[in-house]
């Protein structure tokens, strides 16, 4: 008796412990759905956990929200930001920022999986940055902070052997810096050799996708970073209807112009004194030698094209453009930035892919760059003219080719005269 | 051979504690550290002619004067 | 079937749950079986070092072959004679296969190394404290079975703690009483539990979330910046909650079979001097150090008098001992930097300690100075760990 009643002092607990965590992990609860305000919130809080997860994106795409897929430059909310211009002036969509810093192709296609059903024949604004196309293509480490093993488990469920799963297996080993040789990290590798998961490895997965699911649901709205106020403040100073381009183009120069006093690139003070006055010095024809166009990232960026493509989805590309004072201090080849235009441009348009504001010709305009690579006020308000348009008009079927030669490392490393040949002869 | 070992231990912690305290605990207390138990031990080699090797030096069962008296009594 | 390490996932401990359980049915009623024991250990062996790292477990068959014929050939001829050399030679000998492990990487000796597994070192600690104190006479007989049992303990195979021969065999070949037996369920899972705070949740904060968006932008500014400062503590508290809790799953389980493993941390960071940070951080390691490195060697400098001011005795012992701590963690720069700068900082403390005892009335002691103690030690520790981790030579030597 007495041991009886000692084991269960040291017991009970842990057995208990072990019921909860079952109950909550292994029991898939019924959606009960975010409130409003919460998806509200998800929606400009850039938030990871957000982005690695499904439950709260997939609730967004049921209302009117539509994914701006990007990086950094979504952070930078002054009163011209999509998320602000939406809001203020009463649109019918709103922006879901997906990104930030370190997010590139291969996190957007991966931070796709789970959604892709809710992404069928909805629209999508991708911001596309130079700066991603470098010779290293996605950082490991970055990526890592945008991948979740949910989207994993997601993917692995519906892989088959084709050239794309097959890719994206190959390209998420590649992605494991600390080989962590993981049951999942396994069947990755199977798609990856063209082979098929066994019985066991679906109940594992289906499993596996409960317990996540239901952590997601639980625990992806905790610690979003709350943007709202800014947001709020940021609107508030733009006038109030109707909308009047002209207008809100002298407020934006106005704008700029107050932000920018401090040094002679006319990037914002708070950039200016975080982030380059103590070292711009150093950087002086440092970036002679960027290469933007011979990257791995033009075959992870064919991957979001044929999700795209898969999920029948209308999208709009964005191409942000370089501040131009700050380029031509830095030695950042303008041929090349070209080089990296037109391929870029070529891989969307030969495939169907011909919805693109190309904004690479207008890093020299006054305050349309924020800082040095990321669009602001006036850069904004031009994205702006052509994404209000897109989104409130009616979705277009969409007729893409895609081409699997954009996978190959021919593509990825071609340039310069081989580059001009190729897109001469097509 | 009681007060041989006290006397090298009062040498060795350079206080007389440990004459008038049997039970002062040397290692918790600071009064002994590593060097000085391995002078111990060779102390206790020349001038007791008692041989201890370091691997039966297990400081659970010296860390008292009485401790180590009862120690040296047994294998002396 | 992958390979799984220790203590990394659910599946793991569900796997310990149910193999433990008969085990402790047994203890309660005062019987260890041995047969059930054994084929338990080895069940979890294959599992950490079998299917897709069976090299891996191939190696280790061979490791501990050539450990176990070692020390047997030793104990034998122990028993007949006892000359230096010989001692020498089977301790250099026991090392070989740790020293080429870690020389791999520098002279790229081949891809992989003959005895390369999870393991290795703490494994050739306990081989060598073996062949130690046969020479000293303290191991009166080994038996090959329990020489397995205690070299091959599944529950601290990979990182610790370290045991010591004697003292696991006599938990080993006794049954705990009841009572006794029921503290140590109650501290086990106490320590379990712990752990899981530890490693999932702590560990997982600093080192998962946080020190990958540090490192990042530590490493944009080139240089030093206040970032360095953040990685400094984000990475002191990963390295102490991921090896303490560590540590916690390894005693904790071991506690359940019946084995008292010691314990390996006791709140370091509340240490007042480096000398006490050493009894409180990865006990086993520095105790195993003090006993089987720094001690003999100063028994040894004093008894044939090499050197003759204990003061500098003390400080060789020092050197010599995080030396080879350094050394012991991988050839690079700054392990073995981090080794000096503990010598460094140990021998610093020595000669403060010596100078406030001639000067104990100057020298005021009161919370406050007791506190400054603390976060001074501290600091220093966490900016040893920085030297540790290697970002310096990322910081100024990948680039």
């Amino acid at each position: 008796m007495k041991i009886r009643r000692a084991l269960f002092k040291i017991f009970g607990p842990v057995i208990l412990a072990a019921l909860l965590v079952v109950a909550v992990l292994i029991i898939p609860f019924a959606s009960s759905g975010f409130n409003h305000r919460t998806i509200e919130r998800a929606a400009v809080s850039q938030s990871k956990n957000v982005f690695k997860g499904v439950a709260v994106k997939q609730q967004a795409l049921t209302e009117n929200y539509v994914p701006f897929m990007g990086s950094s430059e979504l952070s930078r909310m002054d009163s011209f930001h999509p998320s602000v211009l939406a809001q203020h002036y009463h649109r019918d969509y709103r922006p879901f920022l997906l990104g930030a810093a370190g997010s590139q192709s291969l996190a957007h296609y991966w931070g796709m999986q789970g959604v892709n059903h809710e992404l069928q024949n909805k629209k999508a604004v991708m911001i596309v940055s130079p700066q991603w196309f470098v010779k290293q293509g996605q950082n490991p480490i970055a990526f890592m902070q945008y991948h979740s093993n949910l989207q994993t488990v997601t993917w692995l469920l519906q892989a088959t052997n084709n050239r794309d799963d097959r890719y994206a297996a190959q390209r998420l080993l590649d992605m494991q810096v600390d080989k962590a040789d993981s049951q999942l990290d396994l069947m990755v590798k199977k798609i990856a050799d063209g082979k098929q998961l066994s019985k066991a490895d679906r109940t594992y997965l289906q499993l596996e996708k409960n317990s996540l699911a239901n952590q997601d649901r639980w625990f992806s709205t905790l610690s979003m970073k709350n943007r709202t106020d800014r947001i709020n403040k940021a609107a508030g100073q733009l006038p109030s209807s109707p909308y009047n381009v002209k207008r809100l183009d002298a407020i934006a120069y106005e704008m700029g112009d107050k932000a920018t006093t401090g040094n002679q690139f006319r990037v914002s003070n708070k950039f200016w004194n975080k982030r380059l006055k103590g070292n711009y010095r150093k950087l002086k024809g440092e970036q002679k030698n960027f290469n933007y166009v011979q990257s791995p990232e033009f075959a992870d960026f064919q991957l979001v094209l044929n999700q795209f493509h898969k999920d029948n989805m209308d999208v709009m590309f964005v191409i942000p453009p370089v501040n131009k004072r700050w380029s031509q201090y830095t030695g950042l080849s303008m041929a090349m930035l070209r080089q990296f235009d037109r391929k870029i441009n070529y891989q969307l348009r030969s495939q169907g892919f011909t919805n693109i504001v190309d904004l690479s010709n207008d890093g020299g305009e006054d305050f349309f760059m924020q800082d040095t690579i990321h669009l602001g006020w006036r850069g904004w308000l031009k994205v702006d003219q052509h994404v209000a348009p897109f989104l409130e008009g009616k979705y277009q079927q969409p007729h893409y080719q895609m081409n699997d030669y954009f996978y190959s490392k021919q593509w990825q490393d071609m340039a310069n005269s081989q580059l001009n040949h190729y897109l001469a002869k097509n | 051979m009681k007060d041989t070992v006290l006397d090298i231990l009062a040498d060795l912690t350079g206080s007389d504690e440990v004459k008038t305290n049997l039970d002062t605990e040397l290692f918790n207390s600071g009064l002994l550290d590593s060097m000085a138990t391995v002078q111990l031990l060779l102390e206790l080699q020349t001038q007791l002619g008692v041989d201890v090797p370091v691997s039966e030096f297990e400081r659970s069962e010296w860390d008292t004067p009485n401790k180590i008296i009862a120690k040296v009594e047994e294998l002396g | 079937m992958i390979s799984m390490q220790p203590y990394q996932n659910p599946t793991y401990f569900l796997y310990l749950t149910v193999a433990l359980l008969p085990i402790m049915i047994g203890l309660l009623r005062g019987k260890r079986y041995r047969l059930y024991e054994t084929v338990i250990s080895l069940a979890f062996l294959v599992l950490t070092f079998g299917g897709n790292v069976w090299i891996q477990g191939v190696s280790l068959i061979g490791y501990i072959i050539y450990e176990v014929a070692l020390i047997f050939g030793y104990f034998h001829y122990r028993q007949k004679k006892n000359a230096s050399w010989v001692f020498y030679l089977l301790v250099f000998l026991a090392i070989v296969p740790l020293a080429i492990v870690k020389l791999e990487p520098v002279f790229q000796l081949g891809k992989i190394s003959l005895f390369s597994f999870l393991g290795i070192s703490y494994l050739t600690f306990k081989a060598v404290q073996m062949i130690m104190e046969i020479r000293d006479g303290a191991i009166k007989e080994v038996n090959l079975m329990l020489t397995l049992q205690f070299l091959l303990f599944f529950p601290t195979i990979s990182s610790g703690p370290i045991d010591r021969y004697r003292r696991f065999i006599k938990d080993y070949t006794q049954v705990p009483d009841q009572d006794k037996y029921l503290t140590m369920l109650g501290k086990a899972v106490h320590y379990i539990f712990l752990g899981f705070l530890y490693k999932f949740a702590l560990a997982y904060f600093f080192g998962t979330v946080m020190l990958p968006k540090i490192q990042m932008i530590a490493l944009a500014h080139h240089g030093l910046s206040w970032w360095v400062v953040a990685y400094m503590y984000c990475y002191s508290m990963d390295l102490f909650f991921d090896f303490a809790g560590y540590s916690l799953f390894a005693v904790g389980t071991s506690y359940i079979m019946g084995i008292e493993t010691p314990v390996n941390f006791n709140k370091p960071f509340i240490s007042k001097n480096i000398k006490e940070f050493w009894n409180r951080w990865h006990m086993t390691l520095s105790l195993w150090f003090r006993d089987y490195i720094y001690m003999r060697l100063v028994f040894l400098m004093m008894k044939k008098r090499w050197v003759k001011s204990r003061v500098a005795m003390a400080n060789i012992g020092y050197i010599t001992l995080f030396l080879i701590m350094g050394i012991w963690h991988g050839l690079t720069w700054y392990y073995i930097v981090y080794g000096i700068f503990h010598a460094c900082a140990i021998i610093i403390n020595d000669m403060w300690l010596r100078f406030k005892k001639k000067h104990r009335q100057a020298i005021p002691h009161n919370k406050f100075t007791e506190m400054f103690a603390i976060f001074l030690t501290f600091n220093l520790v966490c900016f040893s760990f920085l030297i540790f981790s290697g970002f310096f030579d990322k910081l100024y030597f990948m680039h």
